[in-house]
């Protein structure tokens, strides 16, 4: 009920989750995230458009990779979130403390080229 | 900001009742709702006791065997019902054989209180008197097997695999434990308690239980796994090899077949034991627990 | 009209998608119930099973959780039930949302979502186990 790819465009990672990231599947996602950042890929979008339920234990997944990344001199940034799922990440606060983009396009060009 | 609207908890589990010796008129007659145990039945005069625990029996159980329902006398004017009931012990031993002078008792059924003074029920038997008798309970020299889990008759096992018991009965059952259960279920509602719990002897009880609404204390996560394993590919599936005659290929598919399988100690492969599971009723719920959906007994 | 559903499952991880689909089920059958709500009902239950899983059940083969949902047009009433570890709220710490994210610990979000979403949250430990109860009303204006 979850399933994670990348592909990479030039510097930049970006990272497809489908389904539903919840405490089942976000240690799924923290693994896939922190090895692509392990292999230097540090410029990293997480294109959420077909994410339809994430929980804490999902946000917590993206805090963590963002933390990585960003220790590692890049920065993780968030595209297409759903409405519910844009609306976890207000919740929590974090949409002050990093970027989220509607469309991947637009992510992928916040990082330059 | 406002985080917490509205939040109630209530802390450790609290003894449900608290302890006491005894229990009098007064206390009796004080909130219905508040729940006793059964050491305070005991130390009620007996026939207060006795009064008390007939609720445990159906009716329509002692009428098929001829058993006066308020007297317990039987057909010959004995005494087939036995109630043990100590005054200082948190149980309640019941006793119903055919005739007094049976051999067996048909039913078996023996309650206590747990150490949160909720009630457990540490023992349910049901059979059919009149039904051929497989003599499971005693090894070749005698000694008690314990439902076979000390000790192990295996010749008379096999036999009463054939004959379609599952591990742990003599006798067939009787088809009486949703009747037993439903008495048993509204007698603690009268003693005040929401719910009670067990410890399922084999895999066969568990899934009755399951089926007269029981969920798990502990043990499902257990159950689920035995259910996938048992699947074809499944490590159970696979240790079914034929290398004793209680591990036949066929005997995944029926809840007889898995209980006399892991009776005969096939777990192991999962580095398992049946052991630890309990399960718990929560009086007039069912909680539509299946963790063998479809299956055949 | 009421609807009433109920599921009870194995407290592992594996179960909360089934705990999911249960709420997507009642929530197919109530019109009053929007987008929002019926992820806000699916996130406070999700939390609740995750603790449970992960706290409830610690150093036991994991017993059931009951998932029981009661909705009307007025609201929407889950109440989740485990036999497990009674839960201490008071040893949770709440997340600091404004904090930047080097001061911040990686989780306990869990609770947070549940009492954001919830306009009830009541926790009672009895003999019939650990219940904690969750209400949502929908259209509150109507309730006056």
């Amino acid at each position: 009920m979850m399933e994670i790819t990348a592909k990479l465009l030039g510097q930049t990672t970006v990272v497809s989750i489908a389904g539903s990231v919840d405490a089942l599947t976000a240690g799924q996602v923290t693994r896939f995230l922190s090895s692509r950042v392990g292999e230097g890929q540090t410029h990293i979008v997480a294109d959420l458009s077909q994410v339809d339920f994430i929980s804490s234990a999902g946000l917590r997944a993206i805090l963590i990779a963002l933390k990585e990344s960003r220790q590692q001199g890049g920065d993780l940034r968030l595209a297409a979130a759903q409405p519910r799922v844009e609306n976890i990440l207000k919740m929590a606060g974090v949409t002050s403390i990093l970027q989220v983009y509607l469309t991947q396009d637009e992510a992928v060009a916040s990082f330059g080229s | 900001m406002d985080v917490f609207r509205h939040l109630r908890v209530k802390r450790q589990p609290d003894k449900i009742v608290p302890d006491s010796r005894g229990l009098s008129a007064e206390q009796l007659a004080q909130d219905s709702s508040w729940p006793i145990t059964l050491r305070q039945v005991n130390s009620l005069p007996e026939n207060a006791g006795k009064r008390i625990y007939r609720a445990l029996i159906p009716p329509d159980l002692l009428a098929r065997f001829g058993i006066d329902p308020v007297t317990w006398k039987g057909p010959n004017g004995d005494q087939p019902v036995r109630l043990r009931m100590d005054p200082q012990v948190g149980a309640v031993y019941l006793l119903v054989r055919q005739a007094a002078s049976s051999s067996d008792n048909f039913l078996r059924l023996e309650l206590a209180d747990n150490v949160f003074n909720g009630i457990d029920l540490h023992l349910l038997v049901i059979h059919n008197p009149n039904g051929p008798r497989f003599d499971t309970d005693y090894d070749e020299t005698g000694r008690p097997t314990l439902f076979g889990t000390a000790r192990r008759n295996l010749a008379e096992e096999e036999r009463a695999m054939q004959a379609g018991l599952a591990p742990a009965q003599v006798r067939v059952g009787l088809r009486a434990s949703e009747l037993v259960l439903r008495h048993l279920e509204a007698f603690l509602a009268t003693l005040g308690h929401r719910a009670y719990f067990l410890e399922p002897l084999t895999y066969a009880s568990a899934w009755v239980f399951e089926r007269r609404g029981f969920a798990y204390v502990r043990g499902h996560k257990l159950m689920g796994d035995i259910h996938t394993e048992f699947q074809p590919g499944g490590r159970l599936y696979q240790a079914l090899d034929g290398s004793t005659p209680f591990r036949q290929r066929e005997q995944w598919r029926t809840v007889r077949g898995r209980a006399w399988a892991i009776h005969d100690g096939i777990l192991s492969v999962l580095g398992q034991m049946w052991n630890g599971l309990r399960m718990v009723k929560q009086v007039g719920r069912h909680a539509g627990v299946e963790t063998f959906p479809d299956a055949e007994y | 009209m009421s609807i009433r559903r109920q599921t009870t499952r194995a407290a592992e991880l594996e179960s909360l998608p089934r705990f999911r689909e249960t709420i997507d089920a009642a929530c197919q059958l109530q019109p009053g119930i929007d987008e929002q709500t019926r992820y806000d009902l699916k996130l406070a239950v999700d939390e609740a099973c995750t603790n449970i899983i992960t706290h409830g059940y610690a150093g036991m083969n994991p017993g059931s959780i009951i998932l029981a949902l009661d909705v009307d047009a007025l609201r929407v009433v889950m109440t989740i039930t485990d036999f497990g570890h009674a839960f201490e709220p008071a040893e949770a710490p709440m997340p600091d949302v404004q904090a930047a994210l080097d001061d911040r610990p990686m989780g306990g979000f869990g609770l947070f979502f549940i009492y954001q979403t919830m306009d009830e949250a009541r926790y009672e430990t009895t003999e019939d186990g650990n219940c904690l109860t969750l209400v949502r009303r929908l259209h509150p204006a109507k309730e006056e």
